[in-house]
């Protein structure tokens, strides 16, 4: 709409209205775009020492022979031509990180998915249960760990109890097999701490995904039913579908962690027996403090990155090509 | 409006300004107050066990009382030693530096982070202080950077009432430790309580212990000096034996058992009879009465002998449990090396010897200086003195090799004993990864044979 010049120059802005404009106007780019600086500031500044700076040096220092003391002597990619066609300790160790990777996104997975689907319907109690299976996730994973040793011990153990009880008792040694030495056997070593780990780990699945569930409409499961739905058919149809995004952002989390495992590892075996439970992350650490090789460790710790950032490429990739996740 | 934009702002100002003001006053404010050079030092905090703090209470406590001058500043830092060569490359760190052996002063040295000592040494008359080659064992490139702190070695402890009820005479040889060990284990005994499930380097003892007793220490000498491949045959037979003895399950019953149970699980068996003996370093001494050859464990007695070796003759490997030196950026360097004189004085090492159960640094100990300590740890001592005179000495595999090759050392044997290597294949391993260290240069100063 066109104004009329007369009534334009007869009504001119009044010099007050134009100074609490231009106040207003700096207050709100003020509010809006410099305050929500001034208080992410902080964080961003941490962020920036203790992340980014570090990964520029870890990528710098990769291309170096560091020690972790004193000077670097840029190698090139001497390290990684190393770790990729010479090193069989660390396609051993990346192995392990597979059989990890598998074990995790499948059982805590089916175990979680589960307990959550008996959970959910239940309400005398609820908490009790959900408090009780997640309280592993909080303790410590030192406290955690020794737990686990001390019962697997086959000395004093649990299992050793039982086979002692059935050879003494029972007069078989049919039960001989729990008191087996599991972390200290190179069949088992990684699996077990596998089993620990989980141990642990699923309680929080568990809750997430009932949480998850909670917020699927009631009126599916009714439609479900009327179409003549059992359990394992709402199941399959209803709630899986109903907590697909979060099923596959905690697949895609675990998936990136599965690489980045070490405590329970280092806690229960160091990479032992004879290196069976080695990981990129106790390799890593053994390289850096044991062996002084720091721009090695920095090479291993740049492929282990390379991975998350595949898992993640192949997450995003997904979504675009319109999978719900 | 403006109000609350002020309010948010000034409200995160404070906050920031909050997270920069200082703590709680430290010890630095009291010691400023009387005027002190204040020195830190730092520890790992006890887990269990009492070593820092005694060491504290000990040393540091009596020093800090005696000085009008100087004020030693302890402080619990887990992780200590990882914090502290993390502190060093960024300039900081504590005054006083301990490294866990001479191996890692090499690292910190070529780095510039350590002071010269050699100044200090004819000052603070170091020199005599120390037993001949104690010293030469902080050099790096002809400059003295370090101080052996700990003296270790290892001998084969056994049960001593175990071996009376059965007849059983201590081993000289390693014919007569192997003929003795089937003995043991044929009567249903473990013959050695050993584990690495807690400290996976425990492996390197064995493999040390079985170089020097088997192949013998000049076989060593000349391999860390380079005249010889570890490749030798009597290294073979070194590692070839130590294997044997693992697949016979003599180590704790077998190496599933060797992989898992604790220390004190394994300590518990020697103590209750369970297991016979036990190859391990001085370190242990002060705690077998204590902790394992207790009234509840059955009251038996304990006592040692030289690690058997080929020829029957004794040899005690040399070990050096950590060092000290000064930070190259102490601002009391002088004050550093008083505190050090103190705490490396016989004096003050036979009090941690009796207080603490700690291993003297390898001084000269003045004749009463094992008044009140238990005569078999004592035993120890003067022998592995006495052997150090008259060259029956042995090389540790964590002071005297390089990192690399030592960190192989006790995470490839299992390799061996997995049967995934041989012992041709391991030793070569260890061959090349030497070879590769002794031209970098990187081979702790090695003492000469007499």
């Amino acid at each position: 709409m066109a104004l009329n010049p007369e009534m334009a120059s007869a009504a001119p802005v009044p010099p007050r209205t134009y100074v609490r404009s231009a106040a207003a106007t700096r207050a709100r780019f003020l509010r809006q775009k410099v305050v929500p600086w001034l208080f992410i500031a902080p964080i961003l500044l941490v962020h920036f020492i203790v992340v980014i700076v570090p990964s520029v040096q870890s990528f710098y220092y990769s291309m170096t022979d560091w020690s972790g003391i004193g000077a670097a002597e840029w190698v090139g990619f001497e390290n990684f031509q190393q770790m990729i066609f010479d090193d069989s300790s660390y396609r051993s160790a990346l192995f392990n990180n597979v059989k990890w990777l598998l074990v995790f996104l499948t059982v805590p997975f089916a175990m979680a998915l589960v307990a959550a689907q008996l959970l959910a319907p239940v309400r005398k109690g609820a908490m009790w249960f959900r408090t009780l299976l997640f309280i592993p996730y909080v303790l410590p994973s030192v406290i955690n760990a020794n737990i686990w040793r001390n019962l697997m011990s086959p000395r004093l153990g649990l299992g050793a109890q039982v086979a002692q009880w059935g050879e003494n008792t029972l007069g078989t040694d049919q039960l001989a097999v729990f008191g087996t030495a599991f972390l200290g056997k190179t069949e088992t070593a990684l699996m077990s701490i596998a089993f620990v780990d989980n141990w642990h780990f699923w309680g929080f699945l568990m809750v997430l995904f009932l949480t998850a569930m909670q917020g699927i409409s009631q009126d599916l499961y009714d439609a479900a039913k009327i179409d003549g739905a059992n359990r394992l058919n709402e199941f399959i149809h209803v709630t899986i579908p109903g907590i697909l995004p979060t099923l596959a952002f905690m697949m895609m989390l675990v998936a990136i962690w599965s690489f980045l495992v070490f405590d329970y590892v280092w806690i229960l075996t160091q990479g032992g027996p004879a290196n069976s439970s080695e990981v990129l992350g106790s390799y890593l650490y053994k390289q850096v403090f044991n062996r002084f090789e720091a721009g090695y460790a920095s090479a291993i710790g740049l492929s282990m990155s390379m991975f998350a950032g595949i898992i993640i490429g192949i997450f995003a990739l997904l979504r675009r090509r319109g999978w719900e996740i | 409006m403006r109000k609350r934009l002020v309010v948010s702002v000034l409200l995160l100002l404070s906050l920031v300004l909050s997270a920069c003001a200082p703590a709680v006053p430290t010890a630095d404010d009291a010691a400023a107050e009387a005027e002190k050079a204040v020195i830190s030092f730092w520890y790992n905090p006890p887990s269990g066990g009492e070593g820092a703090t005694c060491y504290q209470t000990t040393v540091i406590d009596p020093f800090n009382e005696m000085s009008d001058t100087i004020f030693v500043d302890a402080v619990a830092q887990p992780e200590a030693w990882n914090a502290t060569r993390t502190a060093l490359a960024a300039g900081e760190g504590p005054d006083i530096v301990r490294t866990p052996g001479p191996s890692f002063v090499f690292e910190l040295a070529q780095a510039g982070q350590l002071l010269p000592l050699d100044d200090y040494v004819a000052s603070e008359g170091w020199d005599d202080l120390f037993v001949d080659w104690a010293l030469s064992l902080g050099e790096v490139e002809g400059t003295i950077y370090s101080l052996a702190d700990e003296l270790e070695t290892l001998v084969l402890y056994y049960n001593k009432t175990l071996f009376e009820q059965k007849g059983w005479n201590p081993p000289s040889t390693v014919a007569e430790l192997y003929e003795l060990a089937a003995v043991i284990a044929a009567d249903d005994i473990v013959p050695f309580a050993h584990t690495n499930a807690e400290w996976r380097p425990a492996n390197e003892w064995h493999v040390g212990e079985y170089f020097n007793h088997v192949a013998g220490p000049d076989r060593v000498y000349e391999a860390l000096t380079g005249q010889i491949p570890w490749t030798h045959e009597d290294f073979v037979t070194s590692v070839e034996l130590l294997d044997e003895a693992q697949q016979n399950g003599w180590f704790t019953g077998g190496l599933e058992l060797y992989y898992t149970l604790t220390f004190d699980d394994v300590r518990g068996m020697l103590g209750r009879g369970e297991a016979a003996m036990n190859i391990e370093g001085t370190w242990v001494a002060a705690d077998l009465d204590t902790l394992y050859f207790t009234e509840e464990n059955g009251g038996m007695e304990w006592d040692w002998v030289p690690t058997p070796s080929q020829t029957g003759d004794p040899i005690y490997t040399i070990g050096m449990g950590n060092t000290s030196s000064i930070n190259r950026n102490s601002e009391h360097p002088e004050a550093v090396a008083e505190f050090l004189s103190y705490s490396f004085s016989p004096e003050s090492q036979a009090a941690l010897l009796r207080n603490c159960g700690k291993a003297p640094a390898p001084v000269r100990l003045t004749d009463d200086a094992m008044e009140g300590v238990d005569p078999r740890i004592a035993a120890i001592f003067i022998d592995l003195a006495a052997a150090s005179d008259s060259g029956g000495y042995g090389y540790t595999t964590w002071t005297f090799w390089p990192p690399k090759s030592d960190a192989y050392i006790y995470e490839e044997i299992e390799r061996v004993w997995s049967g995934d290597i041989t012992a041709e294949e391991y030793l070569q391993g260890l061959d090349e990864l030497f070879q590769e260290e002794f031209s970098a240069g990187a081979i702790p100063p090695i003492p000469e044979r007499q």
